[in-house]
């Protein structure tokens, strides 16, 4: 494949240009209800060429490998449509490196009937748990990505990238009245980590259960305390997004925005995209432009320090690149993308968050999130009352929104210990969804935020 | 044909087979930040196959044309163990024509794709240069081969094409987005309207209102409807209804919207973006009436499920999904909506949409573009709003349904359409 590549990137007459080829292997099962609903396994194999010219990239993208060299022009002929200025880009040092995925149950090796047979069983337990469970919905994914990354700077990597993952939903109904419990598990790891999860099979089905009599929570302004599980989507909304380059390196009123050094939160504050924590699904030791993932403090102690970057961004800000780069697939060109943002730990404990409160909402797991970078939603699978200092009754569809500028200030307490749970999801950007992302954090108060709901 | 070799490959082992193959070519070009930005071209070629043995479903893709024997192979490998199988592959059938290929896609170049990005620049720039933009052209020519073991074959070319434009406002610490765009199958495309809906958008946001907590009457303008089509489209999917999870199941014929609603699921409208002769099983495109008048008339289904409710296929396979929907115009003018309202908001676009419990019908939503009535008059932009409520409560409380259904998006016609009551919090 090497060769292949590397005579084809001769055909270009760009500035810059590099060719990423993909093969994917997947299988799935799905199961809803009582039956069966989907079964299968997939061969994906395609690649994409990026020619920078003159500061203006061409992307040719491709399932037949047989028309490399002409894909290679055609990227450069795009480029060279667009080019009007000058092309720039961080240097590196160009890496050839061969990575070859470690697991510890290679599920490639295991049969599809085996993958059925564990689904099942999560899937049974979920119907059998209450009479109230209607129906599931339990899924089983796993993919093989192998990629072949070639640049006209020499660098050549060969990288695995294995991922898993179980979904588990399940619905009760009591008359017009659905509910629905989720869990969930994934990472960039082998077949152990969907297996022995009939606990979470459980809790599904019985926070579905439960959430029947939950009433929904009532609409307002409240002090939340948030969990783990919570923390790391509000941190990817309410703040990771906002400090991808691209949103920031060619717009002078959000270069001034986010100025570093600026106190963009309060000063119990830290937040940290890091793409090198072993098992996380954000995980690569390099991006897709070939440049080495890092540890990138975004936020310390409430002060702006750092942004993520490609290397086109990185130059044209004067700053480091920061192996922020990805794609979802060959279908796409690298765009900037966090990898595993969590908060970092401060010092209280649960019982400090919630002691002083009189009315407020604890607000656990996560569903989602989505922002327009100054205003964001974060949604939680289900919550708690605080009153008067105490959890009280159970509320459902917890939904909270807040403004970046002002929600980060009202952080008032962090908890002592960070937790990345496991969960399975992604992150949408440009039409590339959904791009396996890693969360994390501790428990976090956070004060005068808007809830939905019915007052 | 490739999809022969494939039904005649799995035919040796399998009592059924269905195969496609789907080949196109896609063009973009893309401005970000005021300036053009990159030129992308992708050809895509995948290949997949659905076969039935001994009563059993099993399916495999893939996108390398050499590996015919391999994409059979863990079909059949699948199907061993795979869902029980409640229908047959349909024979030949007639269906009725309509036009999803524009010839005058293809000979566009992609210099003429930027000069209509950098026209409708133009335009927004001459509202206010102080707005950021981005923007899109789009061309796709495709072809989509289809068979199965019954004897239904079929070929179909198709086109599409597409223009857009978002902009971005910072004032301070605020920071606006506002944008419009269209794609069909299509090539006429009036892209300068599409800059004009945008500088409309923006002119009407110049000015930011607070807004109270509260019950507020609230109009959905048509690129706000999504929002109440969400749980609908949720409700009305056949293999929810089939397996309880839709707070549908079992109405048929009762009234679950106000009687003025009318919405219909029609794959053939020439042009439109899900239309189409065929549905992915080779069954011909109908239209279906999903709600007349108020009343709930049918679901959606595909040919498995249909088969397991003993219901019929309605051509919406597979996944009982909705094609384009068209909801029927009502009889009150848009401006006349706004006049009689004393104090209300018009949604255009929101934050977290299907983050909540949308089978339910339960939304809980930010508002990312939207607008404050006051006495009659669009006074401003609010934001840091959540608005709250049931799909299902609100199809009943709905006050007024627009005189003209609007393109929004290829996919969707529909009026805007005013809601009795709904929950907004103020930030």
């Amino acid at each position: 494949m090497r060769n292949i590549m590397e005579r084809a990137l001769r055909k270009s007459k760009a500035e810059y240009t590099e060719i990423r080829i993909e093969s994917v292997v997947s299988s799935w099962v799905n199961f809803r209800g009582q039956e069966l609903d989907s079964i299968g396994s997939s061969k994906i194999l395609g690649g994409i060429v990026r020619a920078l010219f003159k500061g203006g990239w061409g992307y040719a993208t491709f399932n037949d490998l047989g028309d490399l060299d002409l894909r290679v022009v055609e990227a450069f002929e795009s480029a060279r449509l667009v080019g009007r200025g000058e092309s720039e880009l961080a240097e590196v040092v160009p890496v050839v490196d061969e990575i070859e995925a470690s697991l510890e149950k290679d599920f490639r090796q295991i049969p599809l009937s085996a993958k059925e047979g564990v689904i099942e069983e999560y899937n049974t337990i979920i119907l059998e748990y209450d009479n109230k469970v209607e129906t599931s919905n339990v899924g089983y994914r796993d993919s093989f990505r192998k990629i072949w990354y070639v640049n006209s700077e020499g660098a050549y990597i060969e990288d695995e990238r294995p991922d898993v993952g179980v979904v588990m939903s399940a619905m009760a109904r009591e008359g017009a009245n659905i509910q629905q419990g989720f869990e969930s598990v994934a990472g960039g790891a082998g077949f152990q980590i969907v297996e022995g999860l009939q606990e979470k099979a459980e809790t599904a089905a019985k926070r579905a259960v439960e959430l029947l009599t939950a009433p929904p929570v009532t609409g307002g302004k409240y002090p939340v305390v948030i969990n783990p599980k919570l923390a790391g989507v509000f941190a990817h909304e309410a703040f990771g997004h906002l400090s991808e380059s691209d949103f920031v390196y060619e717009n002078e009123r959000i270069k001034d925005l986010m100025v570093l050094g600026r106190q963009v939160a309060s000063e119990k504050v830290s937040i940290i995209d890091d793409g090198t924590i072993p098992g996380l699904r954000g995980t690569h030791r390099y991006d897709d432009e070939g440049v080495k993932t890092r540890k990138n403090y975004l936020i310390k102690d409430g002060i702006l320090v750092g942004r993520l970057h490609s290397r086109e961004t990185a130059r044209k800000m004067g700053e480091e690149p920061t192996g922020n780069a990805r794609a979802i697939s060959y279908q796409h060109q690298p765009i900037i993308r966090m990898t595993n943002t969590y908060i970092d730990k401060g010092s209280a404990s649960f019982e400090d968050m919630t002691r002083d409160v009189k009315l407020g909402l604890y607000a656990v797991d996560m569903v989602g999130g989505q922002t327009s970078m100054e205003m964001f939603t974060f949604s939680a699978a289900y919550g708690y009352m605080i009153r008067d200092g105490k959890l009280a009754e159970c509320v459902r569809d917890v939904v909270l929104t807040g403004n970046v500028f002002e929600t980060l200030m009202h952080i008032d307490m962090v908890g002592d210990t960070v937790e990345y749970p496991p969960a399975g999801g992604g992150c949408g950007k440009d039409g590339q969804s959904p791009l396996p992302v890693g969360f994390g954090g501790p428990y976090v108060r956070i004060q005068d935020v808007v809830v939905g709901g019915r007052s | 044909m490739a999809v022969d070799q494939l039904i005649e490959k799995a035919m040796k082992k399998a009592q059924g087979a269905q195969a496609s193959l789907v080949q196109s070519e896609t063009t973009n070009v893309s401005f970000e930040n005021d300036k053009l930005k990159f030129v992308k071209s992708s050809q895509s070629t995948a290949m997949s196959i659905k076969v039935i043995v001994n009563g059993k479903i099993g399916s495999s893709h893939t996108t390398d044309i050499d590996d015919v024997d391999g994409v059979v192979e863990r079909a059949l490998e699948a199907a061993a163990f795979g869902s029980p199988a409640h229908f047959e592959f349909p024979g030949p059938q007639k269906a009725r024509e309509v036009a999803v290929y524009d010839s005058a896609v293809l000979p566009v170049t992609k210099e003429q794709m930027v000069d209509i990005g950098e026209e409708m620049m133009t335009l927004v720039k001459e509202y206010n240069q102080d707005i950021l933009l981005s923007a899109g052209v789009s061309k796709s020519v495709g072809k989509r081969e289809f068979a199965n073991s019954a004897g239904a074959k079929h070929v179909s070319e198709g086109t599409s094409f597409s223009a857009g434009i978002q902009g971005q406002l910072v004032r301070g610490t605020d920071i606006l987005w506002a944008g419009d765009s269209f794609g069909w199958k299509k090539r006429e495309i009036d892209h300068v309207a599409i800059a004009r809906k945008t500088i409309k958008l923006f002119r009407m946001a110049e000015k930011i209102v607070p807004i109270d907590s509260g019950g507020l009457p609230v109009i959905f303008a048509p690129e706000g409807v999504n929002v109440l089509l969400l749980a609908l489209n949720l409700g009305l999917n056949g293999k929810n209804v089939f397996l309880g999870s839709s707070p549908l199941a079992g109405k048929v014929g009762e009234r679950i919207a106000d009687r003025r609603f009318s919405i219909i699921d029609d794959p053939l409208i020439d042009y439109a973006s899900a239309s189409g002769r065929f549905d992915g099983e080779g069954v011909p495109h109908q239209t279906t009436p999903l709600v007349e008048d108020g009343i709930l008339k049918s679901f959606l289904y595909d040919l498995d499920t249909a088969g397991r409710a003993g219901s019929k296929t309605t051509g919406n396979g597979v996944g009982c999904n909705p094609t384009n929907l068209v909801i029927n115009g009502g009889d009150t003018p848009y401006e006349d909506m706004i006049k009689s309202t004393k104090e209300g908001l018009i949604v255009y676009d929101v934050l977290g949409l299907g983050q909540g419990n949308p089978i339910s019908g339960e939304f809980s939503v930010n508002v990312q573009l939207g607008y404050k009535i006051e006495n009659g008059i669009v006074v401003g932009r609010v934001k840091d709003v959540m608005l709250a409520g049931n799909t299902y409560e609100a199809l009943r409380d709905i006050v007024a349904i627009g005189d003209k259904a609007e393109w929004a998006g290829g996919s969707l016609i529909v009026p805007p359409i005013q809601i009795g009551t709904l929950s907004v919090v103020g930030g």
